[in-house]
């Protein structure tokens, strides 16, 4: 498939977090590039695999700026500027960010929660709950309209999650396990919503986890595996990344699962078991 | 049959009923027993009921709505003050200080009222601060305890839609936590009400159920004595019983 590299939309440079003493991860350097397709909107859907306690997590709170990273940076496309190669450093509220348990307001109905994601847009308030209405349908949402997240099933509570971010952020959504605990219905839901997203604007970046290392190769274009460096033999206690896929690279990226990615899985899956 | 003996069992509506009026009857079956004969630990049931008729006409309802308004005074002005410092414990300066006011929970009362004599000479007043003391307190330990239990996801949440740090506060710890507010309350208030007749029995003052008790024990009159009980018993689980369905009502996402 032909595809160019253009803009880059995501810079991670040294990237380390520590807490306290302790080196949670550590040298986390990626480049991610505004992938351009002729004749389709291609947004950019990045994974990131790897064992529990490997730092995950705290890579994503890291990238969506919720933690300061110890050292190094993240940088993303300043989109607010006309200059289109402009980048800034993240800050949180920047990239939205749903994590494990599809966090919500507790307080406020799934109608309400929308709101309050629009809240800062300059739009009419016709127009603004012409639009959540019209996510609520295209979503699947109608009828949860007026209930409470604890009045919510996982998938419901996650497709709201997922809403918000997107009416609140920009073109970068990160996701941390956003496939786990979810039945083949609402996992088929969320495929859906990644196609929605990465067609609707060319900028458009997923990020995300799973353990899933099959929805992993099949989903994303580029796949990025988190491990325990080992340097001069010996096992590091900090995650790294060590090991990335670039799966447009390879040609079989934007492609029905095959052989090719079965390949792939099994690659993966050894690097995550030595590291 | 055997089923009710068993740990963990699940047992249908009927049975729970049948047993729950077994245990009614086991305790007006014990009174009965128990206030029989010469040496009686209780007063019996009528003397009880004429205790009650007793306090009934001394004006028990008048005392009721006193001690009331005094606890929802001392209530009102407690909460205040202990939620201005749970809310601020999550700014590093203030924390300290709400940190120390809910240690001062360790203090006599002596002292406290000692103290509070010398400030304030109106009783009604000094009632009322010896008692929004005591209980902020005991609510700035719950609410503080509220407070750093919401996980931090939930503050991430917020955070990752663009809410300041102020806007964080408002919309997770304020708005968020309204029903767990009226749950702590709930949960103090048993303590309140037992300070509160002690409070209305130490300082000499516009009657209440403490100043009823008071007189009671003078006259070693049982029978009253165990009807006031009842009374500031069975008030006090309704005022338990109305705070908590005022959180189900006005909170529908309230699950506590
Ligand atoms: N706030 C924290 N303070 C101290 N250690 C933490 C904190 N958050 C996570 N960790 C540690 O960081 C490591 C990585 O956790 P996490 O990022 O959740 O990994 P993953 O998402 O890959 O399972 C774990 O060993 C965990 O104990």
């Amino acid at each position: 498939m032909q595809y160019t590299s253009q803009n880059t939309l995501l810079y991670v440079e040294n990237l380390s977090v520590a807490y306290g003493d302790k080196t949670i991860i550590k040298d986390i350097n990626i480049v991610e590039k505004d992938t351009v397709r002729d004749g389709s909107v291609t947004g950019q859907v990045i994974a990131v695999v790897g064992r529990s306690g490997t730092g995950k997590s705290t890579f994503f709170r890291a990238l969506t700026g919720l933690v300061k990273p110890t050292t190094g940076k993240v940088l993303i496309a300043d989109t607010t500027t006309d200059s289109i190669d402009d980048a800034k450093e993240v800050h949180e509220g920047d990239i939205g960010f749903v994590d494990q348990k599809y966090t919500l307001f507790r307080n406020k109905t799934v109608y309400e929660a929308l709101q309050f994601a629009l809240r800062n847009k300059e739009m009419s308030k016709e127009e603004k709950d012409k639009q959540i209405l019209t996510y609520l349908k295209d979503w699947g949402l109608e009828k949860a309209k007026d209930q409470y997240p604890c009045e919510l099933s996982g998938g419901q509570r996650q497709r709201t999650a997922i809403i918000e971010q997107i009416f609140c952020s920009g073109h970068y959504m990160v996701l941390d396990e956003p496939f786990s605990g979810l039945d083949v219905g609402n996992i088929q839901d969320v495929k859906n919503a990644f196609k929605l997203i990465t067609e609707s604007h060319e900028f458009n970046t997923i990020i995300y986890s799973t353990h899933d290392i099959e929805l992993a190769v099949e989903l994303a274009d580029s796949i990025y595996v988190i491990g325990y460096p080992e340097i001069d033999g010996k096992k590091m206690p900090y995650g790294s990344i060590v090991k990335h896929i670039d799966m447009k690279a390879l040609g079989i990226a934007w492609k029905e699962f095959g052989l090719e990615h079965l390949d792939i899985v099994k690659q993966i899956k050894e690097v995550m078991l030595q590291s | 049959m055997k089923n009710i003996l068993t740990p963990f069992e699940k047992i249908n509506k009927n049975t729970k009923l049948f047993i729950s009026l077994g245990w009614v009857f086991v305790v007006v079956l014990t009174w009965y027993l128990s206030s029989m004969g010469e040496r009686h630990l209780f007063p019996s049931p009528q003397q009880v009921f004429q205790g009650l008729a007793e306090l009934y006409n001394e004006g028990l309802v008048v005392h009721i709505g006193s001690s009331l308004l005094l606890c929802f005074s001392a209530i009102i002005i407690a909460i205040i003050i202990s939620l201005i410092f749970s809310y601020l414990s999550t700014i590093p300066l203030v924390q300290p200080v709400a940190k120390a006011l809910s240690k001062l929970r360790y203090l006599p009362l002596t002292g406290i009222t000692f103290y509070l004599a010398i400030l304030i000479s109106d009783a009604r007043t000094m009632q009322i601060w010896v008692l929004v003391v005591f209980m902020s307190t005991y609510l700035t330990t719950s609410l503080l305890s509220m407070v750093n239990s919401i996980p931090q996801e939930e503050f991430d949440h917020a955070r990752s839609l663009g809410c300041n740090r102020w806007e964080v506060l408002w919309e997770v710890v304020v708005k968020g936590r309204i029903d767990y507010v009226i749950d702590v309350i709930r949960q103090n208030l048993a303590i309140v009400w037992m300070m509160l007749v002690t409070v209305e029995s130490i300082l000499v003052a516009a009657g209440g159920l403490g100043f009823l008790i008071k007189n009671s024990d003078k006259f070693m009159n049982h029978g009253r004595i165990i009807a006031l009980q009842i009374v500031i018993l069975v008030v006090g689980l309704l005022i338990d019983f109305v705070l908590d369905y005022l959180r189900k009502g006005f909170f529908r996402y309230s699950k506590i």
